[in-house]
C-alpha cells in the first residue's frame, strides 16, 4: 500500500494535470478576477475608494472567486464519473488533503491577480505587503478547506453548482470577517502601533481560523466521500 | 398514563399564564429608552440559551449518527436542528422589535444583528442541503457532516466574534450583562421561569417530533418506482422517453 504522501501527492498531480489539460478553474478564475475589478472600477470611477471600503470589497471579490471555483474539483469527480476509481485508490483523507493543496493553491493564485489588479485599477495603495500576503495565505487555507467539503457535498445532489455556493458561503463568512479587519490594515495608513497590532491579531486570527477549517474538513470529509 | 399527560398539559398552560401576568407585574426596569418594552428581554434572552443547547445536542446527534449509521440519530438530528431553528428565530425576531423600540430603527447592521443573521444562513443552508439530497442515507451523513463543520463558525459567531475588541466597540448591543450582574431580583427570576417553561416547551415538542420521524420511517417504500425529485441522473444513465410512432397515424 501507497503511503498516503505519496497518495496526497498523486492527487495534486492529477489535479494540476487535469488542470493544464482543460485550464478551467485558472480560465474562470482569471476572468472572474478581471470582471470583478472592472465592474468595481467602473462603479466607483472618479471617486476615491476608502481603506474600509476597499478592504471589504476585494475580499468579496476573493470570496467569490472562491465558491465559483474551488467546489467544481469535487463536483467534476463524479459528474465525469471518476469519483468511484479515485475512492478505490486512494484514502479519504489523501484525497481531502490533496484537493485542498490544490485549491489552496488556485485560490491564492488568483487572489493575488484578483488584489493585483484591483490595486492597480482603484489606486488603492498597500503599506503593509506583510500583512497582506499573510492576509491571503491565512485566508486561501481556509477557503480551500470549507469549498473543498462543499464540494463534496453538494457534488451528488440536485442543482449542485448553486447548492455550493449556498452553503458554502455562510461558513466561509467569519473568515471573510476577519481577512477584512487585516486587509484593512495592511492597505493602511496605519497612524499608530495599536492599530498595526490589531491588523496582526486579526490576521494571526484568520491563520487560525483557516487551520481549523482544515482540521475539521479532514475528519468529516471521509463521511461524505464514502457514502 | 393519558389522564396524568392531560393534567401536566393544564399545568404548563397556567404555569405559562403566571410567567406571562408575574412578567407584567414587574415594575419597569431602569436605563431604557421604553421601559415598559424591555420585558421583551424576558424571551429575548432564554432563547439563545436553548437554541445553544440544542444546537450542541444536535452536533452530538450528527456525530452519533456519523459514528453509528443508525438512522434514527438523523432523525433526533433533524428534530433538534429544527427547534435549535425556532429559537434562533424568537431571539432575532425579539431583537429586532428591541432594536425599533430602544433604538429606534428595526435593522442598522449592528456586528451581533449581523452574526446572528449569519447564523441563521447556516442554518438555512443546512436545510437546502438536506432538501437537495434525495437518498435517505446520503442526506443523513452528508447533513451531519455539513453541521459539525459548520458547528465552529457558529459558535464562533455567536460567542466569539461579538465579543473581539474592535466588533464589541462598534456594537450597542451588551455582551455582559450576567458576568456584571445587571440582571438581578425578579428580572433574574422571570427570566429563569421562562428559561424552564421554554425548556419543558421544547422538550415536548422534540419528543413528538422525533416519534414523528421515526413513524415515517416505517412507511413501506416503494423503492425505485417512487419518483425522486431531489436527485438528478446521474450524468452516464440515459433515461428512456417515448417516441411518437408515426406509422400509427
Amino acid at each position: 500500500m501507497n503511503s498516503i504522501w505519496a497518495e496526497i501527492g498523486a492527487v495534486v498531480r492529477k489535479e494540476a494535470l487535469t488542470e493544464m489539460r482543460a485550464r478551467n478553474g485558472i480560465a474562470t478564475s482569471a476572468l472572474f478576477a478581471l470582471v470583478t475589478v472592472v465592474a468595481i472600477a467602473l462603479a466607483t470611477f472618479n471617486r476615491t475608494i476608502d481603506k474600509d471600503m476597499a478592504s471589504g470589497l476585494l475580499w468579496v471579490a476573493i470570496l467569490f472567486a472562491a465558491v465559483i471555483t474551488l467546489p467544481r474539483v469535487m463536483v467534476t469527480e463524479e459528474e465525469q464519473g471518476t469519483a468511484d476509481l479515485l475512492r478505490m485508490l486512494a484514502r479519504p483523507e489523501a484525497v481531502y488533503w490533496g484537493k485542498c493543496i490544490f485549491n489552496g493553491c488556485q485560490i491564492m493564485a488568483a487572489s493575488f491577480i484578483l488584489s493585483f489588479l484591483f490595486f492597480g485599477f482603484t489606486h488603492v495603495g498597500l503599506e503593509s505587503p506583510g500583512l497582506f500576503a499573510l492576509s491571503v495565505f491565512g485566508g486561501s487555507m481556509g477557503l480551500a478547506g470549507s469549498a473543498t467539503m462543499c464540494g463534496a457535498l453538494v457534488a451528488r445532489a440536485a442543482n449542485r453548482a448553486m447548492l455550493a455556493g449556498a452553503i458554502a458561503v455562510p461558513l466561509l463568512l467569519p473568515l471573510v470577517a476577519l481577512g477584512v479587519s487585516g486587509m484593512r490594515v495592511a492597505i493602511g495608513p496605519i497612524e499608530a502601533d495599536f492599530v498595526y497590532d490589531a491588523g496582526v491579531r486579526a490576521v494571526i486570527g484568520l491563520d487560525c481560523y483557516g487551520i481549523a477549517t482544515l482540521a475539521i474538513g479532514v475528519l468529516i470529509f471521509p463521511f461524505a466521500w464514502k457514502s | 398514563m393519558e389522564k396524568l399527560i392531560k393534567y401536566l398539559k393544564w399545568l404548563f398552560a397556567l404555569a405559562a399564564a403566571a410567567v406571562t401576568l408575574w412578567s407584567f407585574t414587574v415594575p419597569d426596569a431602569a436605563g431604557f429608552q421604553q421601559p415598559e418594552f424591555a420585558r421583551v428581554f424576558f424571551w429575548h434572552f432564554p432563547c439563545p440559551i436553548l437554541g445553544t443547547i440544542l444546537g450542541l445536542t444536535t452536533g452530538w446527534f450528527s456525530y452519533k449518527y456519523l459514528a453509528t449509521h443508525d438512522i434514527a440519530w438523523d432523525v433526533r438530528a433533524e428534530a433538534a436542528v429544527e427547534l435549535t431553528t425556532i429559537f434562533w428565530l424568537v431571539t432575532m425576531a425579539s431583537g429586532i422589535l428591541f432594536s425599533e423600540l430602544e433604538w429606534g430603527t428595526w435593522w442598522q447592521w449592528d456586528p451581533r444583528q449581523t452574526s446572528f443573521l449569519l447564523v441563521l444562513l447556516i442554518y438555512f443552508a443546512y436545510f437546502a442541503l438536506r432538501g437537495s439530497i434525495g437518498d435517505e442515507t446520503r442526506k443523513a451523513s452528508h447533513s451531519a457532516a455539513y453541521y459539525l463543520a459548520a458547528l465552529g463558525p457558529t459558535l464562533f459567531l455567536i460567542y466569539v466574534f461579538p465579543r473581539l475588541h474592535q466588533i464589541a466597540e462598534s456594537s450597542l448591543h451588551p455582551t455582559q450583562s450576567i458576568m456584571q450582574g445587571q440582571i438581578k431580583g425578579e428580572y433574574a427570576y422571570i427570566i429563569l421561569a421562562t428559561l424552564a417553561l421554554a425548556s419543558i416547551l421544547s422538550a415536548w415538542l422534540y419528543r413528538l417530533r422525533v416519534k414523528a420521524g421515526l413513524l415515517l420511517l416505517e412507511e413501506p417504500s416503494y423503492g425505485n418506482l417512487e419518483t425522486n425529485r431531489s436527485d438528478t441522473a446521474h450524468p452516464p444513465v440515459v433515461r428512456p422517453i417515448r417516441v411518437p410512432d408515426e406509422s400509427r397515424e
